[in-house]
């Protein structure tokens, strides 16, 4: 479980490295969504579902770990096909056939590891978190199988691998597909860790059963069928469209019930938002993530999907999904779960603090610097400026881009280096030390925890 | 969570149940979720809308190949996995929408994509792509002839300074040419088309001035530039006047309206300047950065880029009319790389630079050096040319025009390529012997069946499925590209 967790380092975002562009690029989502999300996810599922079911730990701790190093093993093959131009060719389904296997194979694992756990559960009733920690796996699994088209494997080294006979088809196939990894897996485990997180570290009870109930159920039918919202100007069936807008619409009623939910939750625990640095890394994903849903909820209407389509508008949104929501709620998981395995504060609260305003001065400046790039270019396109003429209009843009794309980056290695050093060092009597210094008299035992407990 | 608020309690006492006390004021509290229903439950929920978004569209949607659907020969296949292996799709999208073709000026976004474009399995995994950080490609087949594209592949800020693409050099001879046999095919009948009018004018244009042809692939960046001057300048005698006979092909190559025009605007520093800005922005990359047409892309074409510091140059020197320089850099060079900066440049900014390049045989291009109105070479039309004009008056293309549009496709292409030639027109090029439009239009013709059948036989020999063979014999539909 540990080893899960310390092989996460937040990916490195790379702004305005165009060069190579073509293959860096499916590198870059492959790794952010399977190695940096996935990894942290299964890290936080394994250290949160034996103390919400009441077990001693994971079915079998020796398979969490065997999967954990396959699938870094995996990856790493993933990234030497893609360099060398080995992919499928579809857009967040690059990996080739045989490394697609070997993703369904260790999933398969832990989906059997989950299940196990809870069958062997003390704790009767499921808390919200185990849900989505029993669903959100299963869903991916049968999103991948059937995204990547694994009964068809074709030319597995290759391009022509993984598809569907016809393009039109293959293309709603993928899309359907690529959404469902955002929406069927790492958003529902973003839910999953808010709902475990918020409640334990305020120590207040889940504002309401029902409302996590309607954001459970309106996720699994409304997210699943948003993906072809991706294809709205394509010549694709026109009722498919429509399903693909309405869901997307619709989405935002489990949104805000889980957003309702946190906040009632919160209620009267604002104080900690700003003493708990996991809390407020959670809350300010939170807040990244309502606003995602919100604004893709509009992105999917026709008439503004007209003016963003094919712009970097669209990248900002995925960046605001991706980077604001999961990443920086990832970093707060990450600084939370490690304290709480090795029983001791992190080794600096300033270099948390730093990482925390790095991300998200970082992330903001990103996001706006590529939504003003978007706006610029969906209003040139339908002014009748021709692309390339554009580019130069984005290239203060970019610049901007790059260099809060830097302060990501470096939030990313301040985190690692606090993380290194909380694990290496003993932290609680560095902690003691200082309380020490200032307070000039020895700090109660105990009291060291960063959790109120 | 022992202090989670839902707690089922112990199960009950056999018997019915007791009666609730109170009235539930929350229904959900009785919606206890299993480990079930979590997993099968979650599972029913899925399969359910994959049934309906995935499954049903997937069987039921299976448009027939449309009127300007084509096959892929095995070359522009073997491109396409290039294009895959290397991510174009990550900046090139794959369709065009509405309202691009209303927003396209000229020529970008001629049509827009129909469910019948997608036909067939070579088109398989989709292109259809999300961003556009360069241009759609559906739509590009044609517009580039293969030189240009080999020069942009092997750095495209060769031929286009603004662009962000990365440079393929490190792809082999073969892939780049595989590479552009997919962009040059993938635009349908319609491209098809195109890429034979260009090579038909291409064709013509090298026979004129007697160059080789241009190298494939990345042979070009090791070869030596080629001098842009007339080889083997012939005459044609037309009227009893002759005119340099390059001089009559690029003549018959440029709208009659522009033959004798003149820059519109007064040769002023500021315009010069803005001129000047201009060329050195977009036009050095091929033509040098000292106008003598020998910029690191020249490496790569043939015929070689315009040279603009022989003065006494027929062709494309200074003493060419600033018309015809405006038409060239407005619509492109038919055959040549020369590609049309209609869309990217103003009308004035046009006007500009073509003053511009009248300075440029008194050398303003070096750095630091201000064009001065004392530089423009006013150009006045020589005897040979005036007789020219008189033996074709510019006023003959008004019946041209007025007569109702050819619906041959072919013949609309050969006035694409040869916008000056009049039907009654006919011109001597070496080699080729004398073409009118009616020959062009089946020179045309002969090279897009060549390129079609060979497509469609590739895709029999693969084992592809086709459309009924009819389908291979409509002729593409003319597109009005308005000028």
């Amino acid at each position: 479980m540990t080893l899960a967790i310390e092989f996460v380092s937040p990916d490195a975002f790379s702004g305005y490295s165009f060069l190579e562009f073509g293959r860096i690029r499916p590198m870059h989502v492959n790794g952010v969504i399977l190695a940096w999300l996935t990894m942290m996810y299964f890290g936080a599922l394994f250290y949160m579902l034996p103390r919400l079911v009441g077990t001693p730990g994971m079915w079998s701790e020796r398979l969490g770990v065997w999967t954990a190093v396959a699938w870094n093993l995996m990856f790493v093959g993933g990234i030497v096909a893609l360099a060398t131009g080995h992919n499928q060719g579809k857009e967040y389904g690059e990996l080739i056939w045989p490394l697609d296997i070997a993703v369904l194979v260790i999933w398969c694992a832990n989906i059997f590891n989950i299940l196990m756990t809870v069958t062997i559960r003390t704790i009767r009733p499921l808390y919200v978190t185990v849900w989505w920690f029993i669903a959100s796996p299963m869903w991916l699994a049968a999103d991948y199988a059937i995204g990547n088209v694994v009964w068809n494997p074709g030319d597995i080294w290759g391009s022509r691998s993984g598809m569907l006979g016809g393009s039109l088809q293959d293309g709603m196939l993928n899309w359907w597909y690529a959404h469902n990894l955002f929406g069927l897996w790492l958003t529902p485990m973003l839910i999953a860790l808010t709902y475990y997180i918020v409640p334990r570290i305020t120590n207040t009870p889940l504002y309401s059963y029902s409302l996590s109930l309607v954001s459970f159920w309106g996720m699994a039918f409304f997210y699943t069928g948003v993906g072809d919202h991706h294809l709205l100007q394509t010549p694709t069936p026109a009722w498919l469209k429509t399903i693909a807008t309405l869901s997307s619409i619709s989405l935002m009623i489990p949104v805000f019930a889980f957003t309702i939910n946190i906040l009632g939750t919160m209620k009267g625990n604002w104080e900690k938002f700003f003493t708990n640095l996991p809390l407020r890394f959670t809350m300010t994903a939170f807040v990244f993530y309502f606003l995602v849903n919100v604004q893709g909820a509009f992105q999917a209407v026709q008439p503004f999907n007209k003016m963003t389509h094919f712009t970097n508008f669209v990248v900002a949104h995925a960046h605001l999904a991706l980077l604001g929501g999961f990443t920086i709620l990832g970093m707060g998981v990450i600084d939370y779960c490690v304290a709480q395995i090795y029983r001791r504060p992190l080794w600096s609260r300033t270099l948390s603090e730093w990482q925390y305003w790095l991300v998200t001065i970082g992330f903001t400046g990103f996001f706006s610097a590529l939504t003003m790039a978007g706006f610029i270019q969906g209003q040139s396109w339908a002014a009748g400026v021709p692309e390339v003429n554009v580019l130069p209009l984005l290239h203060p843009w970019f610049i901007a881009r790059a260099v809060f794309g830097a302060m990501i980056v470096l939030s990313g290695i301040v985190q690692m280096v606090n993380i290194y050093l909380t694990v290496r060092g003993d932290t609680a009597s560095r902690l003691a030390r200082g309380v020490e210094r200032v307070a000039g008299r020895p700090l109660v035992a105990g009291g060291a925890s960063t959790e109120p407990s | 969570m022992s202090d989670h608020p839902i707690d089922p309690g112990p199960a009950g006492p056999t018997g019915p149940p007791p009666l609730p006390s109170r009235w539930r004021r929350r229904p959900g509290e009785r919606m206890v979720m299993t480990p079930l229903m979590s997993s099968v439950g979650a599972m029913i929920a899925f399969a359910a809308v994959v049934f309906i978004v995935v499954l049903l569209p997937v069987q039921t949607f299976n448009p027939k190949a449309s009127k300007d659907w084509v096959p892929l020969s095995d070359a522009a296949l073997a491109g396409r996995q290039v294009f895959l292996s290397n991510g174009c799709v990550y900046c090139h999208s794959g369709f065009s929408r509405p309202q691009d073709v209303r927003a396209g000026l000229y020529y970008l976004y001629p049509k827009v994509s129909l469910p019948g474009d997608y036909f067939g399995t070579d088109q398989t995994p989709n292109l259809l792509g999300t961003e556009r950080t360069g241009p759609d490609l559906t739509n590009e087949g044609g517009f580039h002839p293969d030189d240009w594209q080999f020069a942009h592949f092997y750095n495209p800020r060769y031929v286009d300074p603004f662009s962000l693409m990365p440079s393929f050099r490190f792809l082999s001879d073969h892939e780049v040419n595989d590479l552009s046999a997919f962009v040059q095919e993938r635009s349908g009948k319609v491209g098809l088309l195109r890429y034979a009018g260009t090579l038909y004018a291409k064709h013509v244009d090298l026979a004129a001035q007697a160059y080789k042809p241009a190298p494939t692939g990345f042979q070009g960046a090791n070869r030596t530039t080629e001098q842009a001057d007339e080889q083997g300048k012939t005459a044609d005698v037309i009227g009893g006047n002759i005119l340099p006979q390059p001089d009559v092909v690029n003549l018959n190559e440029a709208d009659r309206s522009y033959w004798l025009a003149n820059d519109p605007l007064p040769v002023t520093v500021a315009n010069l300047l803005r001129g000047k800005e201009i060329f050195r922005e977009r036009c050095v990359a091929c033509h040098g950065s000292l106008g003598d047409g020998k910029g690191p892309a020249a490496k790569f074409m043939s015929p070689p880029p315009a040279d603009f510091t022989d003065k006494d140059d027929q062709c494309c020197g200074a003493d060419t009319s600033p018309g015809d320089f405006y038409y060239r850099v407005l619509r492109g060079f038919p055959g040549t790389a020369m590609e049309n900066f209609g869309t990217r440049l103003s009308v004035d900014d046009i006007w500009r630079v073509v003053m511009f390049a009248k300075t440029i045989p008194n050398g303003t291009l070096k750095s630091g050096r201000v064009p001065t109105p004392q530089d423009y070479i006013q150009w006045t039309p020589q005897d040979d040319l005036k007789a020219y004009v008189k033996a074709h008056p510019i006023d003959e293309m008004a019946p041209f025009v007025e007569r109702p549009a050819p619906t041959d496709p072919f013949l609309v292409e050969a006035e694409r390529m040869f916008p000056g030639m009049a039907p009654s027109d006919s011109i001597l090029v070496p080699n080729i012997g004398r073409i009118d439009l009616t020959s062009i239009a089946a020179g045309i013709r002969r090279i897009y069946f060549n390129l079609l059948n060979k497509a469609w036989s590739d895709a029999k020999a693969r084992g592809e499925s086709l459309p009924p063979e009819s389908q291979k014999n409509v002729l593409p539909e003319p597109i009005e590209t308005g000028s």
